[in-house]
């Protein structure tokens, strides 16, 4: 991929809308929904992400020269490992409370395709700084896809956002009942798929390649 | 790049030795470094979740940590009691351990650590029990791992406050610990509803471990309820005791 | 034995893992179009999973877990941190040499799963499989029939998957929603269906 035409600030960007990870390159969904029942996991989830893929994409953008061919994808792995455990046991003595609600799922940032997408596709071939903003530009375009589909699964599902309580008393009252479903799995999936609908109709978005 | 194959070798078997190093270093330093932070987390949820069960804080509140540790330090009292329901010494061995909270010296409720398989891996938790023996004061699951939205339910305010109030001795005086219904209690005849919590609907399964799990615990704790339900009907428990009335049978 | 069994029939159906904790989707939305291919994968998943469950609970439990080095006279240590930098790099190792062994010794084999190996040695199922296992304090028998139970759920969500994509060649989804969208439209449809599994006892 040459990317010499490429200003920073389009590095940056594209990566949070054009050419956002989940919706268009599909990688990276697997961790993703798990967390979006609450917007408090889903945010912390993405930060931890974003934080993993700038880092790894840099650290690799620096070593690229030094890498060797045969041992490429084992040195990614370790140092993204070595990334996610850090972003872990951070976690852990920070923000206890959520590292317990997001459990396994900080440690399969790992098998993340876009961390390891990022580094194979970009920061192999490029300086540390565009790297380094490619990673953290697509770390944002997944958290914003995160956080999206935390908001309608609070909102719909709990009535909530961000823990406070936002559906009015009387509409209870008057007979709304949460929608349980947005609560449980089948929920996400159908989220996704609007919002990448939705995606594909607004004016600017190139249909997804079949 | 000329190098030959063997330079290109040695230099990939350097580099990944290099590598390993510096992640080695990096993640040992993180771990040993923020090591005592996370234990003291995991000490301060344990410590809350006790104070919930007793009902000294409210489900939805969030105390800072400073209020967690002043409470427990004043409220709460840990101790160790042998099988018999005696208090022993802690340099004796293990023992079960029991949390006795207390009001101005009168001890108001007692407080028993939770250890029950759940349908996925373990449910641990507190329960909580009024000074008469029999009475639950409240139930608190700080760690498990079933399903979200199912089974998970277990960490919500709605179930657990639904243990509050429940008996787990029935009108013979037998123990009949709690259970978890499938479905409402208010389908059950009315001798159970006492003993019973509403279900969550489509975790049967989770119910049913933990109606065991609870039985099980219970039933360990059993001669500490039993010497406490005596004490309370000999009116014992005063409201100057300073010591646990399990604590004169010593 | 019921335990067991009851073990199996929850992680096939109720706690299926790609349905109820979204793992292997990389490989699930990309490789669903064709049937044949999803069954191999499929197959070459719940071979995996059933080798690397064990064997990441032997490393966990005899290297990793606090006190697990007391045979060694270091019972003081606690590794579980390196434990997901270990899972992964035993997981990659398992498939790497899975694959020189097929490839040497059953080509039939070989032809049929060969080409899913590398694939799956970064799938989150597998990650995620060994992960939920220690988080859930499994035995090692548990752990073997939990990882054949969750490859298996893998293996039948994403046939199915197969499936209903070869039949809706024929429909007339929207513009926009075409491809991926519908996908986790029907993945959404297919989670719902196997969460009525959960009213199973056994």
């Amino acid at each position: 991929m040459s990317n010499g035409n490429l200003t920073l600030k389009e590095t940056f960007f594209r990566g949070i809308w054009k050419e956002n990870p989940v919706a268009y390159q599909v990688l990276g969904i697997c961790s993703a929904l798990a967390v979006t029942v609450q917007m408090k996991t889903a945010i912390v989830m993405g930060i931890a992400l974003t934080l993993v893929t700038g880092a790894s994409n840099l650290i690799i953008s620096l070593l690229r020269k030094q890498i060797p061919p045969t041992i490429r994808i084992i040195v990614e792995l370790t140092v993204i490992a070595s990334l996610v455990i850090v972003i872990d046991q951070v976690l852990q003595a920070f923000l206890y409370d959520i590292s317990k609600q997001l459990s396994v799922f900080v440690g399969l940032i790992i098998t993340n395709c876009i961390v390891l997408g990022r580094a194979e596709a970009f920061a192999l071939a490029n300086p540390p700084l565009p790297s380094l903003l490619d990673g953290l530009g697509n770390g944002l375009g997944y958290s914003l896809v995160l956080v999206a589909v935390a908001v309608v699964r609070e909102l719909l599902g709990s009535g909530k956002l961000m823990g406070i309580a936002v559906v009015p008393q009387v509409w209870l009252e008057a007979g709304y009942a949460h929608m349980g479903l947005m609560t449980l799995a089948p929920g996400a999936f159908f989220i996704i798929g609007l919002l990448v609908w939705l995606k594909n109709s607004l004016p600017g978005a190139s249909h997804e390649q079949k | 790049m000329s190098e030959s194959p063997r330079a290109k070798r040695i230099h990939a078997v350097k580099f990944a030795l290099l590598v390993s190093v510096v992640c080695c270093l990096l993640i040992t330093g993180a771990s040993t470094g923020l090591s005592p932070l996370q234990q003291a987390n995991k000490r301060l949820d344990r410590q809350k979740n006790i104070l919930k069960a007793a009902g000294i804080i409210t489900p939805d509140g969030t105390p800072s940590r400073i209020q967690i540790q002043a409470l427990f330090q004043e409220k709460i009292e840990t101790v160790a009691v042998d099988d018999a329901g005696n208090f022993m010494d802690p340099s004796q061995g293990q023992g079960l351990s029991l949390y006795l909270y207390r009001e101005k010296k009168i001890l108001k409720a007692y407080v028993i650590p939770i250890e029950s398989r759940g349908l996925w891996g373990k449910i641990k938790g507190y329960i909580a029990f009024e000074r008469d023996g029999k009475t639950v004061a409240g139930f608190t699951v700080y760690s498990h791992s079933e399903t979200p939205g199912l089974g998970g339910e277990i960490e919500k305010a709605w179930f657990q406050k639904n243990f509050i109030g429940k008996k787990i001795y029935n009108a013979q005086n037998e123990f009949v610990s709690v259970s978890i219904a499938k479905g409402g209690i208010a389908a059950l005849p009315e001798t159970e509803q006492a003993h019973s919590v509403d279900g969550i609907s489509g975790a049967t399964l989770t119910g049913r471990y933990l109606t065991q799990g609870l039985k099980e615990n219970l039933k360990q704790y059993e001669s500490v309820s039993v010497k406490l339900r005596q004490a309370y009907q000999k009116k014992t428990v005063g409201n100057d005791m300073t010591t646990p009335p399990i604590k004169e049978t010593n | 034995m019921t335990d067991l069994l009851s073990l199996f029939i929850n992680s096939v159906f109720i706690g299926n893992i790609l349905l109820s904790y979204f793992l292997g989707m990389c490989s699930f939305i990309a490789v669903s179009n064709n049937i044949e291919t999803s069954v191999g994968l499929g197959f070459a998943v719940i071979f995996v999973l059933t080798i690397t469950a064990p064997a990441n609970w032997a490393i966990y439990h005899y290297l990793l877990a606090p006190g697990a080095l007391s045979w060694a006279g270091l019972g003081h240590l606690d590794l579980s941190f390196l434990k997901y930098i270990t899972f992964i790099a035993v997981i990659a190792a398992i498939v790497q040499a899975v694959e020189m062994i097929i490839d040497r010794y059953s080509p039939v084999l070989y032809s049929a799963l060969g080409v899913f190996l590398p694939l799956i040695a970064v799938n989150c199922a597998i990650l995620g499989t060994a992960l939920f296992m220690v988080e859930r304090e499994y035995t090692l028998m548990e752990s073997i029939v939990f990882g054949a139970g969750s490859g298996t759920g893998w293996m039948l969500a994403i046939v199915a998957m197969a499936t209903i994509k070869k039949k809706m060649r024929y429909a007339d989804v929207p513009d926009g929603l075409d491809g991926f969208g519908i996908t986790m439209i029907v993945g959404g449809l297919m989670a719902m269906a196997f969460m009525m599994f959960s009213g199973i006892t056994l």
